[in-house]
C-alpha cells in the first residue's frame, strides 16, 4: 500500500520570537512492516542551524534553531511510504509470557538486548500494582504472549472510552485506570504500563492512520491527526503492533513515525522558544492512497 | 609502674569513660587499650588545653562556621540548617592512606570507563557483564547522551566515596557518587574553620595541605575549557548544596551562573552579559542532569539551557561531569565491580565495596527476602540524599520499604528498583562532648577524587560525618581529616583563590541576571531605608520626641505616605488614626514584623536578603556579615513591646543600613555591578523623595513649619537646613535643599546627576557618537530640575491651593524615571525565560474523522 503523508505544524505568536529551537521527529522509519520512498522537511523561516541525527532508539530527529525575530513557524514534512502486508500471526504459537519475561532478566541476544530497554518504567508509564492486577485478567498462567496481549487490546477496547479533552499528554497511566477514558496515547501508555508492569518488553509507536470518509462525503484536506499505538517483543516473531484503540493488530493502514519507550520519546515536533507570549498551534495531517483505484 | 600512671594527668580527663564499642574498630585506641602512637600528640594537646580552652575552641568554630554562614538546606524542608564541626579531628596514618588513595583511584577510571561504555558501545550489557536492566530501570540513564563524545574519554572529572572501616581495620566503599557530589565546599570549609580554632595543633601535625589537590584539578579544567569562559552551573540559592557551588566558582575563578544566565546559539553555548554574549567552553554542572535541557530532558521549568544536549553532542562545550554520568551511583552495580575490573581494567579490584544483593537477580532476590531483616532495604536507583547524616542513618533502610507486605508486592514487579546492603559496624570515631571528654562514636567519611592532568587524584582530607542518634544528641556533626605524611609539607594557603585569573578591570562578563540582580538589591536597600525612616518619624511622633515638634497632622500625613508608598495597606492605617496612640502601639508588631502582612518592614527585609543572597559571591564577607545583621532583625520581634522599643529597633536598622553603604562604597570595585547597584538605590530614593515632596509640599493648606521639618527629616537633611538657615524653616529655602541642591547628597538632583555620571559609562550606551534614549531621557530631566525657579515652585499656586508648577515638575520626573527603568531593564536584563512548546494534536479512532 502507497500513502503520501503530508504533516504540517503551524505555531502562530503573539508577539516576536527571538529563538527557537526545534527537535523534530517527522521522518517516517523504515522497518519491516514499511518502506519510506521520500521524505521532504519544508521549514519555514529557514533555520540558522539544522543537523540530523538518528537517536538512540533508531529514530531520524532533526534539531534546528531559528534564531532571527519571527511571529510564525510552519514545519512541513512530506513522505511516501509503502506499507507492507503483515505476516499472519498466530498469536496461540507465541512461547508463554513468563518466558519472555524470564528471558529479560538477563538478556544475552542482541534483540533482547534491545527489547530489555523498554520493559522498565519510564517518565511517561509508570507501574502501579493496580495496572498490574489489571493486566493479569488477561495474562493468566502458561497463556501464549500474543494471545494474552491481544486479549489485553480487546479488553482496554472495550472497557475504556475513547473522549478527547478528558486527558492531556501528562496524564499519568493510573488516572486513566481510574478514568476509563482517555484518547490513544493514553490507551497505548496504559497498555504499555500493564506489560512492563509483567516484565514484558512494549514500545511507544507515533505514526498516523489512514481515515475513511463517511460513505458518499470527499475526504476533508487535513482532517486525518497523528496517532500512537505500541509493538510488543517476542522472540522469533520480534515487534508485533497493536493498536488498542481500535482494537487491532496494525496493518495496512498505520503508518509508523518513530518509536521509543513513551510519548517523550518520539514527540513529533517539541521546541523551546524565547519571547513570543500566547501561541496557537495548528497540526493538519493528510495520509493519501495513491494506488489508483484503492478502495477501502 | 602500671600503665596507666604514665599518662598524664590531662588525658586521664579528655578519655574519661572512652570504651571503644565491642565489634567496631577504633579509630583512637589500638587492640591494646592504648591510643594508637600517631595520636598521641595530639591527645598530649588537648589535654593541655584543659576542659575550658577545649570548649572555647568549639565555640570559635561555631562562631567562624556562623560568620562565614555555612549552612545546608534540609532534604526535609527549606529552611537552612546550621553546620556543626566538632574540631577534634581524625588523623589517618600515611600508609592508611597511600592504600585508600591507590584504591580510590583505580575506582574512579573503573566507574568513568563504564559511563563510557553505556553511552557508547555497551559492551558490558552485550556480554552480559552488566545485566542490562541495572542500567535501563536507572532513570539515571539518560538514553539521549548515547554517542556523547567525551574529551578524552573522560565522562566523570569528579568523584566522592563514601567509606567505612571494617573491624579488622580494612575500608569499604559504601556509595559513590558520580552525577554532582555535593560536600567538597564543606570539607575546605571544616578545614580552614579547624584551623584557625586550634591553630596550635593544626601547625604542630605535619599533615597533608589541600591547596595542592585543588589547584591540580583547577589546572586541568583550565586545560579543558582554553579557549572561552568556564561557568559553575547551579540551580540557584534554594539549592541544597549551593554554598559551595559559590565556593567552588570563587576558588576556580569562574562565574557562577543560573540557567537562564546561558543560552544556545549556533549549537554553542553563550553567556548572556551585560555586553552581549560570550561564548562558554566548559560548564561545571552543579544541577542535576535530567535538568539540564528543557528540549530533550524533563527539565524542571526554568532549570536547563535548551539545545546543551545537542552543543555537547557537537563537541562544542565540556560538561563536567557529563550528563547522565549519575547513571553509576546506584549501589545496584556494587555487586559487578570486581568483574567489571577485570573486565575493563584488568585489574583485581583493590578496594572493596559493601555486600550488597541486587534485587534484578533471582537468587540476590531469594537471599534479601530471607534475611530481610538483617539487612538494609534500599531502593537501587534515584533516590539519593547529598550528604547522609552518618553511620546510624546508612544502616537504615528506605522508609517505605520498611512494610514486608509493600515490599514483596513492589519485588514482584520491578525488582530491579531494590537492594539489599549488609549492615556494617563502622569504625568508631573520638568526638569531643560538650562536657570537654571524648567518646567513640561510629562514623562514615567522604572523600574526593578529581581528574588532573596526571589522571585521579584523592583530596588528602575529607569530610567525617557522624549522626546525631549515634552521638545521642540529636545533631549532626562533621570533623576535618587530617592526613599525616613521612615527609615535611610544606605550608600552603587556601585563602587565597587558587588561580589568579588573568589581569582585567572591567567586569563585562557580569551575567545579566547578576546585573539585575545588583540593581534590584539597590533599589531594595532604599526601600528598606525609606520605610525604616518613615516608621521612625511616626514612632518617634507617637512619643511625643519628634526633632520637628508637634505637629497635629503628622499622624495622617505620614499614614497616608506610607499607604501611597505601598508600606501599610489602607486598612492598618485607618486602625491606627484612628485609635491613636494606642492603636499605633497596637498595630506596632504587624507593621513591622508580621511575615504575613505584604507591606510589613519583614517584607521588605526578606526580598534584601533574598536578592543579597543571589549575588553573594559579589559582596565582601563584611558587607554580608551586616546584612545578614540587617536581614535578621524582625527575628528580635520579643524585644518590642512598645513605642521605645520599637524606636530603638529602627535605630538599629539605620546604623546597620549605613554600615552597608559605606561598605559598599568603600569596598565594591567601580564596574557595572556596582554602578547598577548605585542606579537603583539613586532611581528609588529620586521616587522617594518625589512622593514625599507630593504628600507635604504640593498642598499649601500643609503648609506649617512642623509638616516642613518633617519633610527635612525624612529626607534627612534637617541638620543641614538646621546649621544652614539657623530658623523656621521656609519652602523656598526647603525646596531648594532638597530638590536643587547638587551638593545636597538626598536632594533630588543629586540622584539625578549621580544616575547620568553611571549611564554616560555603561555599555550599549555608545552608538555610534548618539546619545542613547536612556542619556536624552535623563539630560531631559535633569536640566528641568536645574532650571526650575524654587521661588515660583513655591509661589504659583492654583485657585484650590496646589502648587501647580512644583506638582507638574514632580510628576514628570517620575515618569521619566519609570521610563528609564524600564529603558535599563530592557536593555541590560533581557533574560527572558523561555518555555515549552509542542504540535502534539493526537487523533483518535476512525470514526472521529466523519
Amino acid at each position: 500500500m502507497l500513502y503520501e503523508v503530508r504533516h504540517e505544524t503551524r505555531f502562530e505568536y503573539q508577539w516576536p520570537v527571538s529563538i527557537s529551537h526545534q527537535l523534530l521527529k517527522l521522518r517516517p522509519r523504515r522497518c519491516v512492516r514499511q518502506n519510506v520512498l521520500e521524505s521532504k522537511l519544508i521549514l519555514h523561516p529557514q533555520p540558522a542551524v539544522q543537523r540530523e541525527w538518528i537517536d538512540y532508539y533508531g529514530n531520524a530527529v532533526e534539531f534546528m534553531t531559528v534564531q532571527g525575530a519571527h511571529s510564525e513557524l510552519v514545519v512541513t514534512n512530506l513522505s511516501r511510504v509503502e506499507v507492507l502486508p503483515g505476516m499472519n500471526i498466530m498469536l496461540d504459537l507465541s512461547p508463554s509470557w513468563e518466558v519472555v519475561a524470564k528471558t529479560m532478566r538477563n538478556p544475552t541476544h542482541t534483540e533482547a538486548l534491545t527489547a530489555c530497554q523498554y520493559c522498565f518504567e519510564s517518565p511517561f508509564v509508570k507501574l502501579h500494582p493496580e495496572i498490574r492486577d489489571f493486566a493479569l485478567a488477561s495474562f493468566v498462567p502458561g497463556r501464549p504472549l500474543l494471545a494474552a496481549v491481544m486479549a489485553l487490546t480487546s479488553t482496554i477496547f472495550e472497557e475504556f472510552k475513547y473522549q478527547g479533552g478528558v486527558t492531556d499528554v501528562y496524564t499519568p497511566v493510573l488516572e486513566v485506570l481510574k478514568l476509563r477514558k482517555g484518547v490513544c496515547q493514553d490507551f497505548a501508555h496504559f497498555q504499555i504500563a500493564c506489560l512492563r508492569a509483567l516484565g514484558l518488553p512494549a514500545r511507544y509507536v507515533s505514526g498516523y492512520l489512514l481515515t475513511h470518509p463517511a460513505p458518499g462525503q470527499p475526504k476533508l484536506t487535513g482532517a486525518d491527526e497523528s496517532h500512537a499505538w505500541l509493538s510488543v517483543w517476542c522472540p522469533e516473531l520480534g515487534w508485533i503492533d497493536f493498536d488498542p484503540t481500535n482494537n487491532l493488530i496494525p496493518n495496512l493502514e498505520h503508518v509508523t513515525v518513530a518509536w521509543g519507550r513513551d510519548y517523550g520519546d518520539v514527540s513529533p515536533v517539541s521546541g523551546f522558544i524565547f519571547g513570543g507570549g500566547r501561541h496557537e498551534v495548528a497540526v493538519a495531517v493528510d495520509v493519501t492512497p495513491v494506488v489508483a483505484g484503492f478502495n477501502p | 609502674m602500671s600503665e596507666a600512671q604514665r599518662v598524664p594527668e590531662g588525658i586521664v580527663d579528655l578519655l574519661a569513660g572512652y570504651q571503644a564499642l565491642p565489634g567496631h574498630y577504633d579509630e583512637l585506641m589500638g587492640a591494646d587499650g592504648q591510643p594508637r602512637p600517631a595520636w598521641r600528640n595530639l591527645l598530649h594537646d588537648f589535654a593541655r588545653m584543659g576542659r575550658e580552652q577545649r570548649r572555647g575552641a568549639g565555640y570559635t568554630a561555631e562562631g567562624l562556621l556562623r560568620e562565614h554562614d555555612v549552612a545546608y538546606i534540609a532534604a526535609d524542608g527549606d529552611s537552612k540548617r546550621p553546620w556543626h564541626l566538632d574540631v577534634f579531628p581524625l588523623l589517618l596514618e600515611p600508609d592508611d592512606w597511600q592504600q585508600l588513595c591507590s584504591g580510590l583511584v583505580q575506582r574512579s577510571r573503573l566507574l568513568n570507563a563504564i559511563v563510557a561504555d553505556v553511552y557508547g558501545p555497551q559492551q558490558l550489557l552485550k556480554s552480559g557483564a552488566l545485566p542490562a536492566p541495572a542500567i535501563f530501570a536507572n532513570p539515571d540513564f539518560i538514553p539521549n547522551c548515547n554517542g556523547y563524545k567525551a574529551r578524552d574519554g573522560e565522562f566523570v572529572q569528579f568523584l566522592a566515596f563514601d567509606l567505612g572501616r571494617a573491624e579488622d581495620g580494612s575500608w569499604w566503599v559504601l556509595s559513590q557518587r558520580t552525577e554532582s557530589p555535593a560536600g567538597i565546599g564543606y570539607a575546605l570549609e571544616n578545614r580552614i574553620v579547624t584551623s584557625r580554632s586550634i591553630p596550635d595543633q593544626f601547625n604542630a601535625h605535619n599533615l597533608h595541605r589541600l591547596a595542592g589537590f585543588f589547584r591540580s584539578f583547577a589546572d586541568h579544567f583550565a586545560h579543558i575549557g582554553d579557549q572561552h569562559l568556564s561557568v559553575v552551573l547551579t540551580g540557584g540559592p534554594d539549592q541544597e548544596d549551593y554554598f559551595e557551588h559559590a565556593l567552588i566558582g570563587r576558588y576556580l575563578g569562574y562565574p557562577v551562573v543560573e540557567s537562564a544566565d546561558l543560552t544556545v546559539r549556533d549549537s554553542r553555548v553563550f553567556l548572556k552579559t551585560l555586553e552581549g554574549l560570550e561564548r562558554v567552553d566548559l560548564i561545571v554542572r552543579r544541577i542535576a542532569s535530567e535538568h539540564c535541557d528543557p528540549l530533550e530532558l524533563r527539565a524542571t521549568p526554568g532549570l536547563g539551557i535548551a539545545g546543551l544536549l545537542q552543543a555537547a553532542r557537537s563537541g562544542n562545550v565540556v560538561v563536567a561531569n557529563a550528563i547522565g554520568s549519575g547513571v553509576v551511583e546506584s549501589p545496584a552495580l556494587q555487586a559487578f565491580l570486581p568483574a567489571l575490573a577485570e573486565t575493563l581494567l584488568g585489574e583485581p579490584l583493590q578496594l572493596p565495596g559493601i555486600a550488597t544483593w541486587w534485587c534484578g537477580d533471582h537468587a540476590a532476590r531469594e537471599h534479601v527476602l530471607n534475611h530481610a531483616d538483617q539487612l538494609s532495604l534500599r531502593h537501587a536507583f534515584g533516590r539519593r540524599r547529598l550528604l547522609s547524616a552518618g553511620a546510624h542513618e546508612f544502616s537504615l533502610s528506605d522508609p517505605d520499604l520498611a512494610d514486608k507486605a509493600a515490599l514483596e508486592a513492589a519485588m514482584a514487579m520491578r525488582p530491579q528498583d531494590f537492594v539489599g546492603i549488609e549492615r556494617m559496624n563502622l569504625s568508631t570515631v573520638p568526638c569531643l562532648m560538650p562536657e570537654g571528654y571524648l567518646r567513640p562514636v561510629p562514623m562514615v567519611m567522604r572523600v574526593y577524587v578529581a581528574a588532573t592532568d596526571k589522571g585521579y587524584r584523592v583530596m588528602p582530607g575529607g569530610l567525617v560525618k557522624v549522626s546525631g542518634q549515634d552521638l545521642g544528641t540529636g545533631v549532626h556533626v562533621s570533623k576535618d581529616v587530617w592526613v599525616l605524611s613521612h615527609e615535611e609539607i610544606e605550608r600552603e594557603t587556601l585563602i587565597k583563590p587558587l588561580r589568579a585569573a588573568t589581569l582585567k578591570r572591567s567586569d563585562r562578563d557580569l551575567p545579566s541576571k547578576t546585573a539585575d540582580d545588583l540593581f534590584w538589591l539597590g533599589r531594595y536597600f532604599e526601600r528598606s531605608d525609606g520605610s525604616v525612616r518613615m516608621l521612625r518619624s511616626l514612632f518617634l511622633h507617637l512619643a511625643g520626641e519628634a526633632s520637628f515638634g508637634n505637629v497635629p497632622v503628622a499622624l495622617n500625613i505620614l499614614t497616608g505616605l506610607m499607604v501611597s508608598l505601598g508600606r501599610v495597606s489602607p486598612r492598618s492605617a485607618r486602625r491606627a488614626v484612628a485609635a491613636g496612640y494606642r492603636g499605633v502601639e497596637h498595630e506596632i508588631w504587624s507593621i513591622l514584623f508580621d511575615p504575613e502582612s505584604a507591606d510589613s518592614l519583614s517584607k521588605v527585609l526578606g526580598n534584601v536578603a533574598r536578592t543579597a543572597d543571589q549575588v553573594r559571591e559579589r559582596l565582601s564577607s563584611d558587607t554580608w556579615r551586616i546584612i545578614e545583621r540587617l536581614t535578621s532583625v524582625p527575628k528580635l520581634r520579643w524585644r518590642v513591646n512598645s513605642v521605645g522599643d520599637a524606636v530603638n529597633v529602627l535605630n538599629d536598622l539605620i546604623d546597620a543600613q549605613s554600615a552597608v553603604n559605606g561598605l559598599i562604597h568603600e569596598n565594591m570595585t567601580r564596574g557595572y555591578g556596582w554602578r547598577l547597584l548605585d542606579i537603583g538605590r539613586r532611581l528609588e530614593r529620586a521616587r522617594f523623595s518625589i512622593r514625599i515632596m507630593r504628600e507635604l509640599l504640593v498642598r499649601t493648606d500643609r503648609d506649617d513649619p512642623g509638616v516642613l521639618g518633617m519633610q527635612l527629616e525624612l529626607a534627612d537633611s534637617l541638620i543641614t537646613y538646621r546649621s544652614r538657615y539657623k530658623a523656621e524653616p521656609q519652602i523656598p529655602a526647603v525646596l531648594d535643599l532638597i530638590l536643587a541642591d547638587d551638593t545636597n547628597p538626598r536632594s533630588l538632583i543629586f540622584q539625578l546627576t549621580e544616575i547620568k555620571a553611571h549611564m554616560t559609562v555603561m555599555p550599549l550606551e555608545e552608538l555610534d557618537g548618539h546619545l542613547s534614549q536612556a542619556q536624552r531621557l535623563l539630560i531631559g530631566m535633569h536640566t528641568e530640575v536645574v532650571l526650575a525657579d524654587v521661588d515660583k515652585l513655591a509661589s504659583v499656586t492654583s485657585r484650590n491651593g496646589k502648587r501647580t508648577h512644583l506638582n507638574r515638575l514632580l510628576n514628570r520626573t517620575e515618569e521619566g524615571l519609570e521610563m528609564l527603568t524600564d529603558l535599563i531593564t530592557q536593555t541590560y536584563f533581557s533574560h527572558s525565560i523561555g518555555h515549552r512548546i509542542t504540535g502534539n494534536v493526537l487523533r483518535s479512532k476512525p470514526e472521529d474523522a466523519l
